[in-house]
């Protein structure tokens, strides 16, 4: 009987909180879907009487949503990329090797990450005017790396931390160099670590503003899905329900790569390398 | 094939010596086993072998070559670890054929080793299994296989049973016996269990704190241990130490054991230079009898075990017998063997083990009455805690 009141109080908690977590989504369709005129009316529907469903198609129609879509994923895989590239090495030498140095070395990346991305925006921007590189997506690509990497470096070494060394101990004993048991073992063990860490770092890069804002402004081609959708605020009038497609539209992509990435994220690929 | 020679290795870390001048001759197809309690530097040995630690001083060859700054790779052994470490992301024979493989040896090769390995281990029918779907002991098969598909020079074990069940425990040491027989291959086996090296070791070398305490056959280190730890470390339980007053050390030595005068098969010249008017004496709880015997003495039992066919007495110990004080000499080692058997530091000095088979009823805290020859005592040096032999 006990039991029975505790997941009833369980489900509750989940329910209540994923009501919490997804009524701006929702929100955000209602407003979407409903006609602008609807939205200034007292109280507010909780769905509207006529859904227009071809908003989605109207709003792409009338702006370059795709091409910042695109924008964007380009930014964010390379930005990724990069980041992965090195944290990868990074979080690796952090969690087996001890050099002297080396924790106060790993307190140190956090420490870059603690400081405001408005603070760097300024000193970012003159080194990348003077590489050229403003209103090009490289500069959103390396801004936004100087954003991941600290995250993504302390992620894999708790990923790797939790994988025995043994196992990169049994690779050298059967003829691996260290470089080689990393790729050959420790990387493809850590799957789901990689997924993860990468993933949070695609959501990170995706969800800018200010770089994008900064050093992109000028470049329409270049413009990422969050610069392109403040762009569709009028000057008089604010179309909300455009904006809220778009918004929708935008979201969808990080939904998708969860879904897909799902089975590697729960993990467990290293059940069995131990007893 | 080839032995496996250490030279003066030693090892520290900072300012802690793990190992000390460690030094051993270990012939072709030998199979030695390193025992000693957990942190004695076993494991920094064997890693060092394996060249996945580095030594900070010596020299070790293997099969007759200097391997000392060679890659774990490069060195012609296989390894067995504690936790197995297995590849998860490989099936069982991708894992065997991992370092044949890595060397470059032909698919088709490898794809007959690793079923030969996989016959003489019984795993054949797992092949296309990953590690998370098999059993302790299948993955403790896999282990091994994966060690003997390349036939190297020298098999390294670090503890492969420790994380077995006892029954397959016992089940694994003598396929690794059988195996070894089979393959003749020198094999360095690291253990805490003085019962698997006993069992399994044509060699044993005894360590503690990083440094060997004796090297020898199980049968030489049982009934003629170096020193002290090693008395109290081999054999299950260990030996009774008690410490025994010297009475006389003109002619043979005489000293008073449960308050007779027991001759002490040592010369007294050997004693007569010793610093302390008394000795530590051995015996093994086996060496004694119910009854009289060549020396006969009464004492209370104070707690009586059965296991059946055998019974332990806790027999009391005199006062003058007692070693009361932890800072005694010779205390320490005591204590630090002790905790093999379940006696507490207290109840070591005041209680010795008396181990019978089928004695009939005996009931607790009732004077029992046995015997020991005195041929089987075995004498130590308490400052040095050396043995004292003839
Ligand atoms: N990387 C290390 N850094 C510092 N001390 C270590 C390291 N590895 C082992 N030790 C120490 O060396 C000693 C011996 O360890 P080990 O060889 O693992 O013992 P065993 O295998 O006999 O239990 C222990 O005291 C341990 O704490
Ligand atoms: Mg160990």
């Amino acid at each position: 009987m006990r039991r029975i009141r505790t997941s009833i109080f369980l489900y509750c908690g989940v329910v209540l909180v994923c009501a919490l977590l997804l009524f701006p989504i929702y929100w955000l369709f209602v407003t979407a879907l409903s006609p602008p005129d609807a939205l200034q009316v007292l109280p507010p529907r909780l769905w509207p009487a006529h859904p227009r469903w071809g908003v989605f198609r109207d709003v792409l129609a009338a702006h370059p949503i795709l091409l910042w879509l695109g924008n964007s994923a380009l930014a964010a895989i390379g930005a990724v990329a990069l980041s992965m590239s090195v944290s990868v090495f990074a979080g690796y030498s952090l969690s087996r090797f001890q050099v002297r140095g080396g924790q106060s070395l790993g307190l140190f990346i956090l420490i870059a990450k603690m400081l405001p991305a408005t603070l760097l925006v300024i000193p970012l921007f003159s080194i990348f005017r003077s590489l050229h590189l403003i209103g090009n997506l490289w500069s959103i690509v390396l801004a936004h790396s100087t954003l991941i990497i600290p995250f993504t470096t302390w992620m894999l070494k708790g990923y790797f931390d939790t994988v025995p060394r043994e196992l990169e101990q049994a690779a050298m004993v059967d003829g691996c160099s260290p470089l080689g048991a990393l790729f050959r073992v420790i990387l493809p063990v850590s799957t789901p670590g990689l997924a993860a860490t990468a993933l949070y770092g695609f959501v990170l890069s995706w969800s800018d503003y200010a770089y994008a804002r900064t050093f992109l402004t000028n470049a329409q081609g270049s413009w990422t899905a969050n610069l392109g959708i403040t762009t569709m605020k009028g000057e008089y009038i604010i179309n909300w329900s455009d904006i809220s497609a778009a918004s929708l539209l935008v979201a969808l992509p990080i939904l998708l790569i969860y879904l897909f990435l799902e089975r590697y994220l729960v993990g467990g690929l290293t059940a069995g390398a131990e007893k | 094939m080839g032995g496996i020679q250490i030279e003066h290795v030693r090892k520290s870390y900072g300012s802690l010596e793990v190992l000390k001048d460690f030094s051993l001759d270990v012939s072709d197809g030998e199979f030695v086993v390193f025992v000693g309690p957990s942190g004695c530097g076993k494991s920094t040995m064997l890693k060092i072998l394996a060249g996945l630690d580095a030594a900070t001083s010596g020299r070790v060859l293997i099969g007759g070559r200097e391997v000392t700054d060679l890659a774990p790779g490069d060195r012609d052994i296989a390894m067995v670890f504690q936790n197995y470490a297995l590849y998860p992301h490989l099936t069982v024979a991708r894992n065997m054929g991992f370092g044949l493989k890595m060397r470059g040896t032909p698919k088709a090769e490898i794809e007959r080793r690793v079923a030969d390995a996989a016959r003489i281990l019984g795993v054949e029918h797992l092949l296309e299994r990953r590690p998370k779907a098999l059993s302790g002991g299948q993955r403790q098969r896999v282990a091994l296989g994966r060690a003997i598909v390349r036939q190297p020079a020298a098999f390294l074990m670090d503890e492969p049973l420790s994380n077995l069940d006892a029954k397959l425990r016992v089940h694994m040491r003598v396929e690794i016996g059988a195996l070894h027989q089979r393959l003749g291959v020198t094999t360095i086996y690291v253990t805490h269990d003085q019962i698997e090296a006993m069992t399994m070791a044509d060699r044993i070398v005894i360590m503690r704190d990083g440094a060997i305490q004796q090297v020898a056959d199980p049968d030489t280190m049982f009934r003629r241990p170096a020193n002290l730890f090693v008395a109290g470390f081999i054999g299950s339980p260990g030996m009774n130490i008690i410490r025994a007053p010297l009475t006389g050390t003109a002619g043979s030595a005489e000293v008073q054991i449960f308050g007779q005068r027991v001759t002490l098969p040592v010369p007294g010249e050997h004693l007569a230079r010793l610093k302390n008017p008394w000795v530590l004496v051995g015996l093994r709880p086996e060496h004694f009898q119910l009854g009289p015997g060549a020396v006969t003495f009464e004492t209370p039992a104070r707690m009586v075990e059965s296991l059946g066919s055998e019974k332990y007495l806790y027999l009391e110990v005199p006062e003058a017998n007692r070693l009361v004080r932890p800072d005694q000499p010779g205390a320490g080692t005591i204590v630090a063997t002790a905790e093999k058997t379940n006696t507490s530091e207290a109840d070591r000095g005041a209680t010795i083990i008396a181990r019978l088979i089928n004695p009939g009823q005996i009931a607790q805290d009732n004077a029992v009455r046995l015997s020991f020859d005195p041929a089987n005592l075995h004498v130590f040096d308490p400052e040095t805690e050396r043995a004292i032999t003839a």
